[in-house]
């Protein structure tokens, strides 16, 4: 039994997934949808899907208070078995939907996942075409560390093993505040004006896991990419990406009617000086931005809106002001972290990812010999904050997903989103020829 | 007060001390950037850093692959824009 530090992104995802479990939105994962345009090699497939269990204890890990010190962190059993790669038999047609909500629950076509990671390769179609269906625990994995993981998989060995963490520093609960205060101001200023996601009191929360994928065709992609070039450089996906989301959220607001003066926007930020070997564990830090609705009137306007609001909340010192904030809640036993976080905001948080390296595997075509034609995360959300808008991205190619729950999000709402997305990432105001 | 001199070495300076790369070995004018970690979040960083330190505003659309590739592309475009708009 070995202990390895735990990141505040680490307690907020539990505090999370406690919160979903007690209110029956079960566990929180998410599944990574590779395509491919042919056979992976199963043996070099196993080979580093082996050597990953083995050399990450972290995938037995449980999130543990130490008494002493009154600090959270992994408790690691030592190298746990990795589960059989599961390889279905030929089908006329890729895996649906039906099975993604599934995986979603948590479940497999053998019964509940009872390891953080599952993975399952479906071939399909007459001519070797194959889909990987990689079924993650949030709480031990994000968005870089699957990235992180896919990498290791598409080279057929998993390297070293992650390095050696020290314990981070402590600091004294006074400067720990102090360090929180203005985004804690912010946030209790947010909610006395009304701020709004896409949930509000008296909505129901849990329902299954939905979500509506939308795969933009090559033409599709290479025209957002030169929208996002001509707006953001070759760059700055983020702010692009993020103006998108809001005026998504924004559209909902106004189709039910609701004044929201300000939107809540978290921007996931990758954690600096992270070894890229640590897989497991969260990398993300959350910058939270407060958009106003009405500077959201164009895409060109909502860009320019986002990155004059990260200019602010950077001075203001809010990516360290939010790391203070989750810090302060983690001293709480897990059963109240949620509850306090919503305290100070109700839940109003639009939800965004993006896969921040701007890209799935930069630079590689292929994963386990097979040729890559497209990767996307679809994740769960919790309720609230409702509604979760999140952009993946390989080689050019887009595809976006929106994930809700239950009965949150109608389906004209969905619709109605849908076109507004392809609208500003593509420019086509017409949306897509169905 | 004088403005801070534009050259490789002042942005290799920035980019380390200000942890925006963290590369295992030291930074030359021609070192890959990219291949060095620059990704999406720390180019808004660098943005900003590049706005405080060097008082000059970039729009992002200028924000391109060859502009940023290595040390010596930023120093020499960001010397440009100075020159530009003295």
């Amino acid at each position: 039994m070995s202990i390895l530090p735990a990141s505040t992104v680490d307690f907020f995802l539990a505090g999370l997934e406690a919160f979903m479990r007690r209110s029956g939105q079960g566990t929180h994962w998410g599944v990574t949808v590779l395509r491919l345009g042919g056979r992976p090699d199963a043996r070099a497939l196993a080979q580093a899907w082996e050597e990953i269990h083995a050399r990450h204890p972290m995938l037995g890990a449980r999130l543990k208070r130490q008494w002493r010190g009154w600090r959270w962190v992994w408790e690691t059993p030592g190298p746990i078995a990795a589960p059989p790669i599961c390889w279905h038999p030929a089908q006329p047609l890729p895996p649906d939907e039906a099975v993604i909500h599934e995986r979603l629950q948590g479940r497999s076509s053998a019964g509940e996942l009872t390891t953080p990671l599952w993975m399952e390769v479906f071939p399909w179609g007459g001519e070797g075409a194959h889909v990987i269906l990689l079924t993650w625990r949030h709480a031990l994995l994000d968005g870089t560390g699957v990235n992180l993981l896919l990498e290791k998989l598409a080279a057929g060995t998993c390297g070293e093993g992650p390095p050696a963490q020290p314990l981070p520093r402590r600091e004294s609960m006074a400067q720990v505040y102090k360090r929180a205060k203005p985004l804690t101001d912010r946030l209790h200023a947010m909610t006395s004006a009304g701020c709004l996601s896409a949930w509000v009191k008296g909505m129901p929360i849990g329902g299954r896991p939905e979500h509506r994928l939308i795969e933009l065709s090559a033409e599709e992609s290479g025209r957002a990419v030169s929208r996002l070039r001509k707006l953001c450089g070759d760059f700055m996906q983020m702010p692009f990406y993020a103006a998108i989301a809001a005026r998504a959220l924004r559209l909902l607001h106004e189709q039910r009617g609701w004044k929201s003066p300000e939107i809540h926007l978290h921007l996931p930020i990758q954690i600096r000086g992270r070894s890229r070997e640590l897989i497991f564990g969260n990398h993300m830090g959350a910058m939270p931005l407060f958009l106003e609705a009405e500077s959201l009137g164009s895409l060109e306007q909502a860009v320019e809106h986002v990155l004059e609001k990260y200019r602010e909340a950077m001075k203001e010192g809010m990516p360290k002001a939010s790391d203070a904030l989750t810090t302060l809640a983690s001293h709480l036993p897990l059963g109240a972290f949620i509850p306090v976080v919503r305290w100070t905001n109700m839940g109003q948080i639009c939800s965004l990812f993006h896969s921040h390296t701007g890209s799935f595997l930069p630079g590689c075509t292929a994963f386990a010999g097979a040729k890559i034609h497209n990767i996307f995360t679809i994740p769960s959300v919790c309720t609230p904050p409702g509604l979760g808008i999140f952009i993946s991205d390989y080689a050019g190619r887009i595809t976006v997903t929106l994930a809700w729950r239950g009965e949150g999000v109608s389906p004209a709402e969905v619709a109605a989103m849908e076109r507004r997305i392809l609208t500003d990432l593509t420019g086509d105001a017409e949306g897509r020829a169905e | 007060m004088p403005e801070a001199p534009i050259t490789p070495a002042a942005v290799i300076e920035l980019l380390t001390a200000e942890h925006i790369l963290e590369p295992q070995e030291a930074l030359t004018p021609d070192t890959d950037l990219f291949s060095m970690g620059l990704d999406s979040m720390a180019m808004m960083q660098l943005l900003l850093l590049i706005e405080e330190r060097f008082h000059l505003s970039i729009n992002p659309a200028e924000m391109t692959r060859e502009r940023f590739a290595t040390a010596a592309a930023l120093a020499g475009f960001l010397g440009e824009k100075r020159r530009l708009a003295a």
